[in-house]
């Protein structure tokens, strides 16, 4: 103990008080630093600041009008995510451990926080009155202060004590993170929140009695969390086999697809359009690319290949803009796709074989998806949008990085073709969507796609807002992209071909990985710009987490008067950012990490 | 040779593809051109089965949203009324919130049938943009908001703003009718834009400007809620501006205005026959003759000549309620009262008043 005092005496010499300039600098950014808290806890415990108009809006946040009796959806889509998030740590599994002793130094880290914090925190703050002077009252009073001293003192003591017993057990990382996960849902069941209450006449009773959490947000937390533990361990036992990682890899992607167009939108499914429109048109592009892949070989299909994938494309091409299901178009649109590749990666028969189930799988995914996305939805909200708050966020934030990265990929090889046309319509679509500003774009969708759609065709405003969101975001990720491939050395090219490989093959094993590795922080920011600028759509009529929070709470008068609580929930709206934000960069450095990216 | 192929195809199928663009393009404009000249909103609204109504993204006790994500408020409850006009089920509607610079745009690009949302009626806005306004629903008027610590009484003028900071929102007819009439009244004004009102009031009460300006229903309501009724002023008596807000639609579809003017009239005859939605089922219709015809008693071919049902009008009051309801539900919370003020009956002097119902 003593020495571990001396220990961090010596660290504090070495590293905070080296000279006088640095003593300097320690004294004067944590001056900084503690006046910075000092004035957020102020802010934030003024009486004047009322946290309910945050607590009490909670599933407006979250999904706006959603109606109540469909919330079983939100609560399966939120627990998918948990579920499969469990089975792949589970899958996953870290083989690092770590003994008690580093879990308690872990606890005592957090508790010497919220002692710090508790510390720190003003008595009084600051509250201007109605005749514009700055009164300063009692807001953290010393009772409360000792009331959470003493504990948090007592919880340091007790986590300092049991750390320095080093008690040697080792957990595995992945086991302590379920129980990390397990401490929200207990508390859950514990602790009491103030919560509001009307009278007869509608009038708000003060002082807010403190109640337990509802049993309507404890009981499905507690569901999921279950799920959560349960797959964890299947996916602990399943972790030696290749082809369930592989399966989940693949199902992460397509997991929000699903949730958005199947679980979360109820689409109205009409039976007779499934069996004369999808199922015929599945069945027909299925075969025209198995009958391809099954005869790529053949030497007359060899000679007219290039000829019948121009007519494809041709083909395409044209369906993309008249009028025909929209089922038809993405399918053909796959095909071509499936066409391109299939020579570089069909040769042998068993090739053969894998490549015709990996084309069916994904073309019913894509049938599946398509159906659900295309069909009106069954719930019925009194806006225009069953997405909206967390829900719309969320979909412009993962949609706008789904179709934008491929497209962006797409776009950043296309601008580094030999083919000048292919260049030069990838180099305009780059140059002219960066060139105009997001929100330009925005109004775009809003007002004048409609005249660009061909007839009959009216998507919901924000199946457009995605559309431009995909462009905008794809040409930055395609410039992105592009500087990665410019950092890979000729040399690897130079090496590709000359043992024989296609340019698909080239493109793909050597090319890509190296060039998406090098750029990873960039890609990592621009998802989190993309997460970000989501919010800018609220200019043309979507709300978003962010004007739920800036302008309908503020503006609420019944039930409940929160006129006027717009900057407690702007905090509110700038932490939750704040989390998602930081956890993305977080995860991405330990990317980075593992890639042993830097080290070169 | 195959690239080349490629190459030419690729052209052929550009070529194909904009030949097939430009006519759809075509198709659809003429398509457009057809919706709106021969269809009345109202065939449109009957056949979708819901009405699109333009509402504010938020405006206190006008629009709001409330915890569970159900609307409310004045501006609406005339929406509700005008779904229950037409469909005899005020729940059919859907409401779009929109932010003032998109409201116009939104209404001619047909995304909703009616706008109401606090919209001031005014020349320009009736004639160059393409609007047809209906029956004012609020008389209200732009006021100004200062402290009496500041010396300012419910006496003064404009002219005692000089060389005060006034605080509005930007891009608004309130910017320019302050600017305008602190210029006639000589006072030499800092004006401070914000984007929002809330802000202003953020800005006001942290003692950033002097003076806030807007609306003066919102003015009133901001006062009671912050319960500063013997510290801050609402001055001049007399507003200076005139902010007459009602519903809004497009041009030229007199079939759609008349449903929409009716069913707002409704709500004032009713109000002045004292019909509530929880007496509406009691009145003696063969003793007041208007009211049987306006409810569809008899034949009601007043009402089905229009294109509504017999009942129309019955069920906007039953179902929503008269107009001093929705005014005091809605309002009166806030601390804005009907009488004297323009917006009491015309028997009591004010301005709401309708045609006869004959």
């Amino acid at each position: 103990m003593n020495l571990e005092f001396k220990k961090s005496i010596a660290w504090m010499r070495e590293n905070l008080f080296s000279s006088i300039p640095s003593s300097i600098l320690t004294v004067a950014t944590s001056f900084f630093v503690l006046g910075f808290f000092r004035g957020l806890f102020g802010f934030a415990m003024a009486s004047d600041k009322d946290w309910l108009s945050v607590l009490n809006n909670m599933q407006l946040y979250m999904v706006q009008a959603y109606p109540e009796e469909d919330f079983i959806r939100v609560w399966i889509s939120v627990g998918l995510a948990l579920v499969f998030a469990g089975m792949s740590i589970g899958l996953w599994k870290s083989t690092e451990e770590s003994s008690l002793s580093e879990v308690f130094s872990k606890f005592l880290r957090v508790s010497l926080a919220f002692l710090f914090f508790t510390v720190v925190a003003p008595t009084f703050s600051s509250v201007t009155d109605n005749d514009g002077i700055i009164q300063t009252e009692e807001s953290f009073p010393m009772e409360t202060r000792l009331q959470l001293l003493i504990p948090s003192a007592i919880l340091v003591v007790v986590f300092f004590v049991l750390k320095n017993l080093k008690l040697n057990y080792k957990f595995n990382k992945s086991d302590l993170l379920c129980f990390y996960l397990a401490i929200p849902i207990v508390l859950m069941w514990i602790i009491k929140l103030p919560t509001i209450q009307l009278d007869s006449s509608n009038q708000r009773i003060f002082p807010d009695p403190l109640m337990p959490i509802a049993d309507t947000t404890k009981t499905p937390w507690t569901i999921i969390f279950g799920l959560f533990l349960a797959f964890y361990f299947i996916g602990s036992r399943f972790k030696d086999s290749k082809n369930i990682k592989r399966t989940m890899s693949i199902s992460w992607v397509l997991l929000p697809l699903f949730i958005f167009s199947w679980i979360f939108k109820k689409p109205e499914i009409d039976l007779p359009t499934i069996l004369g429109q999808d199922i015929p048109i599945f069945i027909g592009i299925f075969l025209i690319g198995a009958l391809t892949i099954t005869f790529i070989n053949n030497p007359v299909v060899e000679k007219y290949f290039s000829i019948y994938l121009g007519v494809l494309i041709a083909i395409t091409g044209i369906a993309l803009f008249i009028s025909v299901p929209i089922l038809l178009k993405s399918a053909l649109l796959l095909l071509v796709l499936f066409t391109i590749v299939i020579p570089a990666v069909s040769s042998s028969t068993k090739g053969k074989r894998n490549l015709i189930i990996v084309w069916g799988v994904s073309l019913f995914t894509l049938s599946v998806l398509i159906r659900g996305g295309s069909s009106d939805t069954q719930i019925i909200v009194q806006q225009q949008s069953i997405f909206g708050g967390f829900s719309l966020t969320w979909l412009l934030a993962i949609f706008g990085t789904y179709v934008s990265f491929p497209l962006g990929v797409l776009l950043a090889l296309g601008r580094n073709s030999k083919l000048p046309i292919v260049r030069l319509v990838c180099t305009g679509i780059i140059e002219l969507t960066r060139s105009v500003p997001y929100i330009t774009w925005l109004f775009f969708a809003s007002v004048t796609m409609a005249v660009f759609l061909p007839e009959g065709v009216n998507f919901e405003l924000v199946v457009r807002v995605l559309m431009v969101t995909a462009f905008f975001s794809g040409a930055y990720f395609a410039e992105n992209i592009r500087g990665g491939l410019q950092s890979i050395p000729k040399g690897q090219y130079e090496a590709a071909d000359a043992i024989g490989m296609s340019p698909f093959q080239k493109t793909s094993l050597i090319v890509m990985p190296q060039a998406l590795r090098a750029i990873i922080p960039t890609l990592v920011s621009s998802a989190i710009t993309a997460f970000k600028d989501s919010s800018l759509v609220t200019i043309i009529g979507l709300i978003d987490f962010l004007t739920i929070g800036k302008v309908i709470i503020g503006t609420q008068s019944i039930p409940v008067n929160f006129v006027g609580h717009d900057r407690e929930n702007l905090l509110f709206i700038a932490f939750f950012y704040w989390i998602f934000t930081f956890t993305l960069s977080r995860r991405s450095m330990k990317v980075e990490k593992r890639l042993g990216l830097g080290e070169r | 040779m195959s690239k080349k192929a490629i190459v030419s195809l690729l052209i052929l199928s550009m070529i194909a593809v904009a030949c097939a663009t430009e006519e759809a393009v075509e198709e659809v404009a003429v398509e457009e051109e057809h919706d709106h000249s021969d269809e009345s909103t109202l065939d449109e609204v009957i056949e979708r089965g819901f009405l699109k109504c333009g509402i504010s993204t938020g405006a206190t006790g006008f629009s709001e949203q409330a915890d569970d994500g159900s609307f409310g408020g004045f501006d609406v409850d005339f929406c509700y009324a005008v779904a229950a006009a037409v469909f005899g089920d005020y729940s059919k509607v859907e409401f779009k919130q929109l932010t003032s610079a998109e409201r116009f745009t939104s209404l001619a690009a047909g995304e909703v049938d009616v706008l109401f949302r606090n919209t001031t009626w005014t020349q320009s806005r009736d004639t160059e943009l393409g609007n047809d306004f209906g029956p004012t629903t609020y008389f209200d008027g732009q006021q100004l908001l200062g402290r009496k610590a500041d010396g300012i009484t419910e006496s003064s003028t404009l002219a005692d703003i000089d060389g005060l900071r006034v605080c509005t929102n930007a891009g608004t007819t309130t910017e320019k009718n302050i600017t305008e009439g602190a210029g006639l009244a000589g006072a030499t004004i800092e004006l401070v834009t914000v984007e929002a009102f809330a802000e202003a009031v953020d800005k006001f009460i942290a003692g950033e400007c002097d003076i806030i300006t807007t609306d003066g229903s919102a003015l009133v309501g901001r006062r009671a809620v912050n319960d500063a009724l013997n510290d801050w002023v609402i001055f001049p008596t007399s507003p200076i501006s005139k902010e007459p807000l009602g519903p809004t639609y497009r041009s030229n579809d007199s079939e759609w205005a008349d449903v929409v003017n009716w069913t707002v009239y409704a709500t004032i005859i009713a109000d002045e026959y004292g019909v509530t939605s929880a007496n509406v089922d009691s009145v003696d219709t063969d003793a007041l003759p208007e009211l049987g015809r306006l409810f569809g008693a008899n034949d009601g071919e007043l009402q089905t000549k229009m294109g509504l049902s017999a009942d129309a009008f019955y069920n906007v009051i039953k179902q929503v309620g008269n107009y001093d309801q929705i005014y005091s539900r809605n309002l009166n919370p806030l601390g804005l009262f009907r009488e004297g003020g323009a917006n009491d009956r015309w028997t009591n002097g004010g301005l709401i008043y309708a045609p006869p119902a004959r």
